[in-house]
């Protein structure tokens, strides 16, 4: 067996992502709490999210429109039915392994998923288009399989960031060498086998390498230039650093302008300091990420 | 040791031999430190774009969101506490980039107004570390006026 094989089969068997589950717990034991702050705690939880999605579109639900938000998953559980999921995420979770390697403080992952999101969206709007509903969610779950990698499987990243500063090879490509993989298509394909709906699935395995998605994704060419930005300001940056290369290809269909980008880039900064406090919370000991 | 964290677009200023001034995870954005080694006061800034030619409003908002803005305000609230402009020590971390990436160049664009507006004013840089794609660190001792820069675990002082 192969790295690359050995790494898909430990995908095969991942039941849940880990994630700040322990805030949710603490909003359930708060008899004042509201619905509305744990719906909030979820939907900019990559790992809440990725759980919540593969329960709702798990195949006893078939036969109903594939669910692409933590709001409308929310909506289709109804309010008891996601407290019992958000305790039971937390209690599998507790056998959870950090890995040495990935810079994977829960709270600077969640900082950087929030922002990608945001990032996401925000070019959209200083686009002047549509924004689909889905683009924070795709954004938010885009680095999920970097999670995964450094939970789940033993990667050791030191090689992995020789050949990215010594020889200038993108963190992505790196990955390929030395694992056989990269984190974004460990994250698609994981998200593939929890029958999240396509229009997420691709765009987390393509958003650091659009050019190669076959088809036609607004979403994903906003992720892939939110992901930029995320990174240039450097919201809870880890090893990998600024080290992926930009799509010009997108930058072009997109018709996007570095004027546009700062904007873009003053909002986004706006708008993570609304989120500011879902990241101080989770900075958390008990914290299995 | 106490330590003053600076966000995004932000600024701290100490006069207390005690602290140390920090800012992390510097992608893109320039951090800039400015140190009076007789007064041993100093600050340090966190900028995001070079200048708000982009978001004109942001710049009366937040002036330390922009390099031209926030480094000058950085430089008067220091010379307000009594430091003397003439003996600031400047250095300067951060300004990564992407690769590929023939158009946004924000971190190069960052360390372009640092310079212009060092050039303007007849100042020098005594030490920076920019460029790369690597994420870094800053710290500010007051004590002393040592500037480190932590990336990828390693530290190197300015």
């Amino acid at each position: 067996m192969n790295r690359r094989e050995e790494i898909l089969a430990r995908v095969a068997e991942v039941v849940a992502i880990p994630s700040c589950a322990p805030k949710a717990a603490a909003l359930l034991g708060d008899p004042n709490a509201d619905i509305k702050d744990l719906a909030r705690v979820i939907e900019h939880d990559p790992g809440l999210t990725a759980n919540l999605l593969k329960v709702v579109n798990a195949s006893f639900f078939s036969g109903s429109r594939p669910m692409c938000t933590a709001k409308d998953a929310i909506v289709k559980l109804g309010t008891s039915q996601v407290l019992q999921f958000v305790i039971s995420t937390g209690v599998a979770l507790s056998y959870v392994r950090t890995v040495e390697g990935y810079d994977l403080a829960p709270n600077m992952h969640l900082q950087h998923s929030v922002t990608v999101g945001l990032a996401a969206r925000e070019v959209g709007e200083v686009l002047g288009l549509d924004v689909p509903d889905y683009t924070y969610t795709a954004g938010l779950l885009s680095g999920i399989g970097k999670v995964l990698m450094g939970a789940y499987v033993k990667v050791n990243v030191h090689p992995i960031l020789e050949l990215a500063l010594e020889r200038g090879v993108p963190f992505d490509k790196a990955e390929d060498m030395v694992l056989g993989i990269n984190h974004a298509e460990v994250g698609g394909i994981l998200l593939e086998s929890w029958h999240l709906p396509p229009e997420i699935t691709n765009v987390v395995r393509y958003h650091l390498r659009p050019d190669e998605y076959k088809g036609e994704s607004l979403v994903l060419d906003l992720v892939h230039i939110g992901n930029v930005l995320a990174k240039m300001i450097g919201v809870g940056l880890g090893v990998d650093g600024l080290n992926y290369t930009v799509s010009n290809e997108v930058v072009e269909r997109l018709g996007l302008s570095p004027d546009m980008m700062d904007l873009a880039a003053v909002n986004v900064v706006d708008k993570v300091g609304e989120v500011y406090d879902l990241f101080v919370e989770c900075s958390c000991d008990t914290c299995t990420i | 040791m106490n330590l003053l964290v600076v966000n995004i677009s932000d600024m701290k200023l100490s006069t207390r031999a005690e602290d140390v001034i920090v800012t992390y995870s510097l992608g893109s954005c320039l951090g800039v430190t400015a140190y009076d080694p007789e007064l041993r006061i100093g600050a340090m800034v966190h900028c995001l774009l070079p200048t708000s030619t982009a978001a004109r409003h942001k710049s009366r908002e937040n002036p330390f969101m922009f390099v031209n803005t926030g480094v000058a305000m950085m430089v008067r609230q220091l010379v307000d506490k009594g430091a003397e402009k003439k003996r600031l020590i400047f250095k300067a971390a951060g300004g990564a980039n992407m690769r590929n990436d023939n158009l946004f160049n924000t971190g190069a664009r960052n360390f372009e107004a640092l310079e212009k507006l060092f050039a303007r004013n007849h100042v020098q840089l005594a030490a920076k570390e920019v460029g790369g794609t690597v994420p870094r660190t800053l710290f500010l001792h007051l004590e002393d006026g040592r500037t480190v820069v932590r990336s990828l675990g390693e530290e190197t002082e300015l």
